[in-house]
């Protein structure tokens, strides 16, 4: 019989249809939480209110803020679950290696971020016409954004999603490593949001929070996530490259 | 043409060696059986034939390549064990059809026929199915990939009688439409004896025994008589196993390689020779201590 020849890039295909059908549970918790997250978002994401003389108004934004945070939880979870035994022996029951099967992780990563980035922007069209109808009938609807922003913030989400779904990765990939990371990760976070705390000189995480936040300049924020992003997957592929398969 | 090649090979899992300096060849196109007790290092090692886990020390070369991490490798290997995990969110329709986009040998009319054939229902899920489904699930996918190098790690676990049959009866006839190398783990050495063609023994991580089937068969004799007799002709042998068999009475295995005289001596003292099934060399040789599961309770 003889050997088959086979390219690398036509198996990261394979595996990665076969990802997209067969994760396909990921995509309906996606929606579950997004509903959930509708529903905690009904009372407007920030609120005011003023008078002056004889009128009295206040006003509420409906922002996707909180759809987007659920989004970057579900992003990191979801990675953490695809580097699980389960998922990664799936793999190798076809024809794969330690990189095609990383790689089309990835992909897979990717492309859900971009499906949920998507998805958080129609979803919050849903719950700002759902609001207008179930609150009263005062209400004025201001829609500020132009399509630029529309796009800009669209592509914004889709990275923070992304770039919570690497650092997931790489936890997840950590933890498959070695069970340790399941105790030292949680300490480290929690340890220095505590830390940060007694200190009253919160330093780290905001500097984080800041790195990212706090960049003016959209395409200096693209370039800023996407090395983030691929320092943290390259971690995970060296990582992953070493490992052994089925024990 | 070789298409395992193991030299001095050696797994090390903490302090313990769960295979230890194996050295063997795994010709083309030929059935191995690979033959051991519980816990000897068969399925490690076909772990790392397949490329799953890393060896310690020693060189292993399949299709002349480290198997490990190795995509052209992968692509011509396939490893069925009763772990194999298979997606939850996938039909087993689906899951046949996925496997066929991976193996570019996948002959997806033979795995319909099979799944038809042991009533398997296209719309159920692998989670779901019995342990003797799921390993004859598995074989109808080892067997339709026909890739170059099979690997079957205890197929039958699970399987009732009639399945193993045709199990096996499906293997022969697969293999002699499209010749392929099969390695065949067992600890039944009888129930797969009629099938292979070259036996590898392995005893705690150890190579014992690498000869054809038919060596195999021939590799031992059996003497049986007065333990007096039996001692007294063993002397100077080296025999593989002795046991006390009633009063007075031994049974003795020694490997078949007496000289006429010598066994004329053995008829002379009154004893039997017989020829010893494969099967009974296999746990003979495997034994951990020469007397067997009888010294437990002599001693007691």
């Amino acid at each position: 019989m003889y050997l088959a020849e086979v390219k690398t890039w036509d198996i990261v295909k394979k595996q990665y249809r076969y990802k997209l059908k067969s994760y396909f549970g990921v995509f309906t918790s996606l929606i579950v939480i997004q509903l959930l997250a509708i529903l905690f978002s009904f009372n407007g994401t920030g609120s005011g209110s003023g008078s002056s003389n004889s009128i009295q108004y206040d006003f509420y934004y409906y922002t996707s803020d909180i759809i987007l945070i659920f989004m970057m939880i579900w992003a990191f979870i979801t990675a953490i679950i695809i580097t699980t035994r389960a998922y990664r022996y799936d793999d190798f029951s076809f024809v794969t290696n330690r990189v095609i099967s990383q790689v089309s992780n990835i992909l897979f990563l990717l492309s859900s971020s971009i499906f949920a980035g998507i998805t958080v922007y129609l979803s919050t069209n849903l719950f700002q016409i759902l609001a207008f109808y179930f609150k009263n009938n005062y209400s004025i609807i201001v829609d500020s954004l132009t399509v630029t922003e529309f796009i800009i913030g669209m592509i914004t989400s889709i990275l923070y999603i992304f770039l919570f779904a690497s650092a997931g990765y790489l936890v997840g990939i950590l933890i498959q490593l070695h069970k340790g990371f399941l105790l030292i990760i949680p300490t480290v976070l929690f340890g220095g949001l505590i830390l940060d705390g007694i200190g009253g000189d919160p330093r780290v995480f905001e500097n984080v929070t800041m790195f990212f936040g706090q960049e003016t300049s959209f395409i200096l924020f693209i370039c800023k996530i996407a090395i983030v992003s691929s320092l943290l997957l390259l971690a995970s592929l060296g990582i992953s490259n070493r490992m052994e398969v089925r024990k | 043409m070789n298409v395992v090649v193991c030299h001095e090979l050696t797994k090390q899992y903490g302090r313990s060696k769960a295979i230890q300096n194996m050295t063997f060849r795994i010709a083309e196109n030929k059935i191995t059986g690979l033959i051991g007790r519980n816990g000897a290092g068969k399925t490690t090692l076909l772990k790392i034939i397949a490329g799953y886990l890393h060896h310690s020390a020693g060189d292993i070369q399949v299709f002349s390549e480290n198997p490990f991490n190795n995509l052209k490798v992968s692509a011509n290997t396939i490893f069925i064990d009763n772990e194999m995990s298979f997606s939850q969110g996938l039909t087993l329709k689906e899951l046949l059809e996925t496997a066929g986009s991976f193996y570019p040998n996948w002959n997806h009319d033979l795995a319909l026929k099979l799944f038809d054939y042991f009533s398997f229902n296209s719309n159920q899920y692998h989670g779901n199915l019995s342990k003797g489904m799921k390993s004859t699930f598995n074989m109808i996918v080892g067997l339709a990939a026909r890739c170059p190098l099979t690997i079957m790690d205890e197929p039958t676990s699970g399987m009732d009688s009639a399945t193993r049959k045709d199990f096996y009866r499906a293997l022969l006839k697969e293999y002699i439409a499209y010749p392929r190398t099969i390695i065949l783990s067992s600890h039944l050495l009888d129930e797969v004896e009629d099938l292979l063609e070259e036996v590898l023994l392995i005893k705690s991580g150890e190579k014992c025994l690498h000869l054809s089937i038919d060596q195999l068969k021939e590799y031992a004799i059996g003497v049986r008589g007065k333990t007096v007799n039996v001692e007294k002709w063993t002397e100077k042998m080296e025999p593989i196993s002795v046991q006390e068999i009633g009063a007075n009475m031994s049974y003795a295995v020694i490997r078949n390689d007496r000289s006429i005289k010598e066994l004329e001596d053995a008829r002379q003292l009154g004893l039997e020779v017989t020829p010893v099934s494969a099967e009974d060399i296999f746990s003979y040789l495997t034994s951990k201590t020469k007397g067997g599961i009888d010294h437990v309770f002599s001693r007691g």
